[in-house]
Order: C-alpha cells, then sequence, then structure tokens
C-alpha cells in the first residue's frame, strides 16, 4: 500500500519540501529583511565622489555618505556627516562642523582630515561636477578633527554650495586612498564608507548586495538587514519580476511607461513620482552652433515652434511630466520663473520664420537636412527622436536619425561635435550653478559630457553666468538666474522641452519610501520592509 | 519522375505569397504614399477599428499598415540583395579553388572554414557594430556570414565537372583557364547553389529583423525587425505592435522557404513523393 506513488502524493510531498524551503527566508524576513530592488544598469566607475551621477548614487549612496542631504524641510537640507555650515561674510570661506563617532567601515574613525582629503585630491580635481564648483577652492584647513574650513580664493555663495552638497560631497576614507591612484584604487570597486550599508559582493550581469553596517552612526539604523540590486537590463522583465514578488522596487522609470496603469492596479504594488525632486531631468534638444543654418536664431526659433509639447507629453511621458518653459524646471522652489520668452506650437510660424530667414522649400518640400543623434540612454529620448524626425519634416527640414550606443553617442556629440541636432537628458541639481549654466557657457574644453559642446558663445549670457557665480546675496543671485532663464530662452542656445521626473514601483512591504527629494539616490537608512 | 516546378502545390503557395510581397515592396510608394513614418492619428489604436487606418497605430500615431507596407520593402531588398552578394562572392570563390586545385585551393578553403566557424549572426552584429548601421553595410553583414554556403557547394560542384570530356575539349581549343572556370564550368555548377539561394534569402529576412530588433538597423529606414522591438515595451497593453510585424515576417520567410524547397527538388530531380 504505501509503496504505491500517487500523483496526489507526489504533489504533497513537493509542496511540503518547497514551503520548509521557504520558511527560514520568511523568518529573516520578519527581521530586518532584504530588500530587493531592480537595477537597470551596472556602472563600470561605482565611486560617487570622482563621477557625480544618479547611475552610481542609486547603489553607492548606500554605503559612502555625503556631508548633506537633500530634504523636504525647509532649508531644503538634512545633515548627514557634517552637522552645520557657516559661510563668512566676505564668501570666501564656509566652515563644517562634523558629526561626532562616525567611524569607516574598516573600523578607523572619520575625522576632518578625511573632508579635506576629499575635497582637495578627489572631488576638485577629479570630479565632473566638483572640477568647475571648487575651482576656486584653495585649501582645506582641520583645525580640529570635527571642523574643517574650506577657503576659497573668490566668493563663493554659501546657497550654492549647501544646494550642492547631496551631489558633490561624498567623502571618501583617507586612510584607504591616500598616495594611491584613486581613480584606479581597488576600493573603487568594492567601496569602503560611513554609510548606513557595508560592500558586500558584486556579480557582473547578476546582483550587486550591500549589507547592514551594525554600527551606524544613525541611532536604531538601518532598518534593513541588506539590499540586493539585481541586475534587470530588460525593462519589460523589471515588470513582471515585480508581479512576481522577486523584486520590491522598481526605480528610475524602469517599468515601461506604458505598462505603469496596468502595474498600478497589480495589488500590492504602487506606483510612486515622489522622491525625485532634486532630480529633475529635462528633455533638451542641443544644438551644434558651428552648423552655419543653425546659428541662425529664426531657424532655432523655427524648430522650437515646430515642436507640439503637450503631442509629447501625451504620448511619450504619457503624462509623467510637465511643458519646460526653460533651462529650470518648473517644480524648482527658488529659481523658476515662468516670466520667459515661450514658442508655441505654430507650424505656419516655423515656416515662415524659415522663409525669413532665407532656406525657402525646395523640390519635394524641403529646406535643408540635419544629423540628430538622440542619446540612447533613454527610451524617452530616443522616442523623441522619433517624434522629432517627423516634428521637422513637417516644416521642411530634413532630419536624419544617427544611431549610437552610449559611448558612441558621448564622443559624437561631446568630443567629436558631429552632430547638428542632439536630444539630451539634462539634469537639473537644486542650483543652476551646479550642472545647468554648463551647458549654454562657453569655454569648456572638449570631451566634457553634458556641457556646452554646440559651440555656442555669446559674451552677455557668459558675463551673467559669472556674476552669478560670485554673487553671495541669495536674493541676488536668484534674480539673476532669473535673468539667465530669460536670456536662454529669448536665444536658444538650446531648446528645453519637457521637465520629467521618473517613477517607482515599489512593493506595499516597503516603508519609509520617498521620505527626501533624492529618495532614489540616497542612504535608505530609514528604509524597511513590513509583513 | 520529376514534376515541374510550377505543378507543385508548395510552390504555387509560397511563391503567390512572394509574389505579392515583391509587388508590395515594389509598389509601396503607390499603395502607401508619404512618409510611412509620419504622424497619422492617435496613438495606439487598436487594429480594425478605423477605416482609415485598417491595422491601427503605434506609440507615436504612425500608420501601422504604411509601416508594414514600407517595411516589407527594406526585408524584400536586404534579402534579395545579401544573397546575390552572398551567391555572386560565394560562387567566385568556389569555382576558382575546385578548378585550381592544390595550394590556392586550399588557401581559399581555408578561408572558408575560417568564416564558416564564426556563427553568421555575430559577425553580422560585429560587423555593423563597426561599420554604423545603414541598408547596405546591413546587406553585407548578411552576406558576409552567408556566403560559404555557396562557395563550397560550387567547389564540389566544380570539382567532378573538371574532369568532364567538354573541359578537355575547352583546353584543346586553346581556352584560357580563367574563361573555361567562369564561362563554361560556372554557369553549370549553378543551379545547386541556387536552390540554396533561396534559404539565404529567408536567413537573410530573419537576421535583418534580427539586427533592427536589437537596434542595429538603419534607424531612418521602417524595418519589421524595429517594429517588433518598439512594440516590445507595450507587449502587455498592445500586443499587436509586435504581432502584426512577427506574422508578416513568418509569412515572408515561410514562403520563401517553400519556393526554395520546390525549386531544389525540381532542380535536383529529388521528390520525396
Amino acid at each position: 500500500m504505501f509503496a504505491t506513488i500517487s500523483r496526489r502524493g507526489v504533489l504533497t510531498g513537493t509542496a511540503a519540501l518547497l514551503a520548509s524551503t521557504a520558511l527560514p527566508r520568511l523568518a529573516l524576513a520578519q527581521g530586518g529583511g532584504r530588500l530587493i530592488v531592480a537595477a537597470d544598469s551596472e556602472p563600470r566607475q561605482l565611486n560617487p565622489a570622482i563621477v557625480a551621477s544618479n547611475g552610481v548614487f542609486f547603489i553607492s549612496s548606500k554605503v559612502i555618505e555625503p556631508l548633506a542631504e537633500a530634504s523636504y524641510d525647509a532649508g531644503g537640507l538634512k545633515p548627514l556627516l557634517a552637522t552645520g555650515w557657516e559661510g563668512s561674510e566676505d564668501g570666501l570661506s564656509i566652515t563644517f562642523a562634523l558629526r561626532e563617532g562616525v567611524s569607516w567601515h574598516d573600523g578607523t574613525p572619520f575625522t576632518s582630515a578625511d573632508v579635506a582629503f576629499s575635497a582637495m585630491e578627489v572631488w576638485k580635481p577629479l570630479q565632473n561636477i566638483g572640477r568647475s564648483l571648487f575651482a576656486n577652492l584653495e585649501t582645506v584647513e582641520t583645525p580640529d578633527p570635527l571642523t574643517a574650513i574650506f577657503r576659497f580664493s573668490k566668493p563663493t555663495p554659501l546657497q550654492l554650495i549647501a544646494n550642492a552638497l547631496p551631489v558633490v560631497s561624498s567623502v571618501l576614507p583617507k586612510h584607504v586612498y591616500e598616495g594611491s591612484d584613486i581613480a584606479e584604487n581597488p576600493a573603487n570597486r568594492a567601496l569602503i564608507g560611513t554609510g548606513p550599508f557595508k560592500w558586500g559582493d558584486y556579480r557582473p550581469g547578476e546582483y550587486y548586495l550591500l549589507t547592514r553596517n551594525d554600527s551606524y552612526w544613525g541611532e536604531g539604523l538601518p532598518h534593513l538587514d541588506d539590499i540586493v540590486f539585481r541586475v534587470l537590463p530588460d525593462r519589460a522583465a523589471a515588470a513582471s519580476s515585480l508581479e512576481a514578488g522577486e523584486v520590491h522596487l522598481a526605480a528610475f522609470s524602469s517599468v515601461p511607461l506604458a505598462d505603469l496603469d496596468r502595474i498600478a492596479k497589480v495589488p500590492g504594488l504602487s506606483v510612486v513620482t515622489r522622491g525625485y525632486e532634486a532630480l529633475t531631468y529635462q528633455l533638451t534638444v542641443e544644438i551644434n552652433h558651428r552648423t552655419g543654418i543653425l546659428s541662425d536664431l529664426k531657424v532655432r526659433q523655427a524648430i522650437a515652434h515646430a515642436i507640439d509639447k503637450d503631442f509629447v507629453l501625451d504620448t511619450i511621458f504619457l503624462g509623467y511630466a510637465e511643458k519646460a518653459t526653460g533651462p529650470v524646471p518648473a517644480n524648482d522652489p527658488t529659481f523658476y520663473t515662468p516670466d520667459v520668452t515661450t514658442y508655441p506650437f505654430d507650424i505656419a510660424a516655423a515656416k515662415d520664420l524659415l522663409d525669413e530667414a532665407g532656406y525657402r522649400e525646395g523640390p519635394g518640400g524641403t529646406r535643408f537636412s540635419l544629423r540628430l543623434l538622440p542619446a540612447p540612454y533613454f527610451a524617452e529620448t530616443r522616442q523623441f527622436g522619433d517624434y522629432l524626425r517627423q516634428a521637422l519634416a513637417a516644416i521642411g527640414i530634413d532630419a536624419q536619425i544617427v544611431p549610437h550606443d552610449a559611448a558612441g553617442h558621448i564622443k559624437a556629440v561631446y568630443t567629436d561635435h558631429a552632430f547638428d541636432l542632439a536630444i539630451a537628458p539634462t539634469v537639473f541639481r537644486a542650483d543652476p550653478a551646479i550642472s545647468t549654466t554648463i551647458l549654454v557657457r562657453s569655454g569648456q574644453p572638449d570631451g566634457v559630457p553634458f556641457s556646452n559642446q554646440g559651440g555656442y558663445a555669446n559674451p552677455d549670457l557668459d558675463a551673467l553666468i559669472d556674476e552669478a557665480l560670485v554673487t553671495l546675496d541669495p536674493g541676488k543671485r536668484v534674480a539673476l538666474y532669473k535673468d539667465f532663464q530669460r536670456m536662454v530662452t529669448a536665444d536658444l542656445p538650446l531648446i528645453n522641452v519637457a521637465d520629467w521626473s521618473f517613477t517607482s514601483v515599489v512593493a506595499d512591504s516597503v516603508t519609509g519610501v520617498a521620505t527626501n527629494p533624492r529618495w532614489v539616490v540616497s542612504n535608505w537608512a530609514e528604509t524597511g520592509l513590513s509583513e | 519522375m520529376t514534376r515541374p516546378f510550377l505543378r507543385r502545390p508548395e510552390a504555387l503557395l509560397g511563391g503567390a505569397i512572394l509574389l505579392a510581397l515583391i509587388l508590395i515592396a515594389g509598389l509601396a510608394p503607390l499603395i502607401a504614399p508619404g512618409d510611412p513614418l509620419a504622424i497619422a492619428g492617435r496613438p495606439l489604436i487598436p487594429p480594425f477599428t478605423d477605416a482609415g487606418l485598417p491595422l491601427g497605430t503605434d506609440r507615436l500615431g504612425r500608420d501601422l499598415l504604411a509601416e508594414l507596407i514600407h517595411g516589407a520593402r527594406t526585408s524584400v531588398a536586404v534579402g534579395l540583395s545579401a544573397a546575390l552578394v552572398a551567391v555572386f562572392a560565394g560562387m567566385t570563390v568556389g569555382t576558382a579553388a575546385g578548378f585550381a586545385g592544390g595550394a590556392i585551393e586550399a588557401a581559399l578553403m581555408r578561408i572558408v572554414d575560417a568564416f564558416q566557424i564564426v556563427p553568421g549572426f555575430l559577425l553580422a552584429l560585429a560587423f555593423v557594430s563597426v561599420m554604423g548601421p545603414s541598408l547596405w553595410v546591413v546587406v553585407l553583414a548578411i552576406a558576409l556570414g552567408a556566403w560559404t554556403g555557396p562557395a563550397r557547394l560550387a567547389r564540389a560542384r566544380v570539382l567532378s565537372l573538371r574532369e568532364s570530356d567538354f573541359v578537355a575539349a575547352a583546353k584543346v581549343m586553346g581556352m584560357s583557364p580563367a574563361e573555361i572556370a567562369f564561362r563554361q564550368i560556372m554557369p553549370l555548377a549553378l543551379p545547386p547553389v541556387l536552390a540554396v539561394a533561396s534559404v539565404i534569402v529567408a536567413a537573410a529576412v530573419l537576421t535583418e529583423a534580427a539586427l533592427s530588433f536589437l537596434g542595429l538597423g538603419d534607424p531612418n529606414s521602417v524595418t519589421w525587425g524595429a517594429m517588433i522591438a518598439e512594440g516590445r515595451n507595450q507587449l502587455r497593453s498592445a500586443a499587436y505592435l509586435s504581432i502584426i510585424p512577427g506574422i508578416a515576417l513568418v509569412l515572408t520567410v515561410i514562403s520563401t522557404y517553400l519556393v526554395g524547397e520546390a525549386l531544389t527538388d525540381s532542380l535536383t530531380g529529388r521528390d520525396k513523393r
């Protein structure tokens, strides 16, 4: 009797076996839990002090902390490694008070020497944003282990440095990096920081593992036991992994916008649009002013008039974006002004402008041809490329799309200047001086990505940018940057199409989501899992 | 007894589809005038709901039918050109190797081997990545992986033909070796290679679609592969975006294959039934 094997018997046996393997994992999840996150790319360089970009922060910000993090509270900043900062009246120095009782993951105490080393040896000479932001930084004095005084050669507004802190001030351990080739240090691949999570493991093409830092300075933090970033480059796979419960969180719109409506209805999953306010992207048309035709303002205005922003918002962003009026996104609470030149969708006006500029329709209705290079990093930039090609065809401009992979695109646009129009996802980071004015300021060396590589040079605009950079009074700075927006929209060195922020899809069991305006790229100390 | 080509049912079916396809491709500018990538209506209209846009529209509101028709153009053009290049290159090398013999044959056939051991698709992928995607680069890339088959077939056929009496007669008449190889022998080695050519066309259509799917097609012309790739993001909400070009692709490949099968049978005198 017991020798007969029934199908039902096998099934119940298998089920019991499966349940028994699942049990220990469930029990573990109640302690602190393992958060599983979908990651759609694997950055080659993971050191946030060298490459201050969101792709890097997404993973590394949990391990290496900045001096301060962005906050929804008044003032906009939450102290992390620094507890306070104060600028001198002449704008030539900023004093940081540092947190007591912080230690690196290898046990060494964190001191002002680490901050001085990071600022002088990493942020200023090596970092993509710090290179211009800290250009006037002369020395960092360390009168005691918990005080760092930044001394500048020119007046530097505290408002700017404070706004930039979450992005530029990732502190590296001096004792690990000193005397080595910083860019090639092995700690760039196995990060050592002060953050709530320690570096665990990395399997290329599979996952990144971060584990809890039991001696984190934050009382009772972090809540999670570990974080796994599962590499899921296929966007459709991210959506189905969420539905299957294999992944708790997919950030940076890695679930295709077209799938969001459906996903929002899945029980246990929610679509979250908060937590990205301080990293608003703009869909921007970069213009090569070396191309004779495009150096004519009328042609640039015609292109601006040819773009139907409503259509772009509805069909490409499916409503998850706003119309851009200029180089500062409307959701910025400090610098934005709507009082700028706008270019409503008007094909007739666009055609008139091209006629006035002397580019009449040739046989077949074509006036001239241009090369169009959409950045390949986002589905939205590629789709906008397809749209822009058609929008330009409607006013008689024949745009030929030149495809590149990510590396090829950066080289073609920012080093070789082999483009007429390019489509870029430019990022506004809380202050126009951080990564926005560089898009139009002349005199950028060749090869700097996301900078003015279109050969645009406007002495008036340059003077305004330079003046704002040394203006200490916050009110005057804001006024200058409002003028900046007016000048950019009047002269169109580039065309801002949409302010675009991301969406996250989060399992309802995840707590502490979107707690600050850079949540996805912040340290997740307060994020947890509930049963 | 072999039945003539046109009395085979598979030839009729395949031929009819293929002919229709070639007609559609050739007459695309007349059937669907204007830019097939132009925005024609509301985005994501499902198929068979709007008389003006019978197959509906894609994510940006482009007419799916117009895209399909112009996509046929690319598929047919790439398929035929790639097969033509592959057959021409393969025949030339194969005939030269088979007729010359000795060291030249060994050298040429080792080159063929070298190309044959690399998977054709990888070769095409690498070639397009380096050269940058455009229609003619894609054609060359596909031919690069497909010419070895014709080359081996041609060589085998030439090896048996070169001992024939008419070759000896041609030599006696004082014809130059090159003339004998390419004017006397090559035409006779052609039939089996032609039979393989249809398989090459089918494979080329598929390879082209796969390259476009991976984003390595020419972005300024419509291709079925790119349509499927675009639709894939909406697979759960608008599956027709991928299915319609997918069906077109399947029909093309099957019809080419059927014609090839019938051609092989009637050319080689082989008849399974």
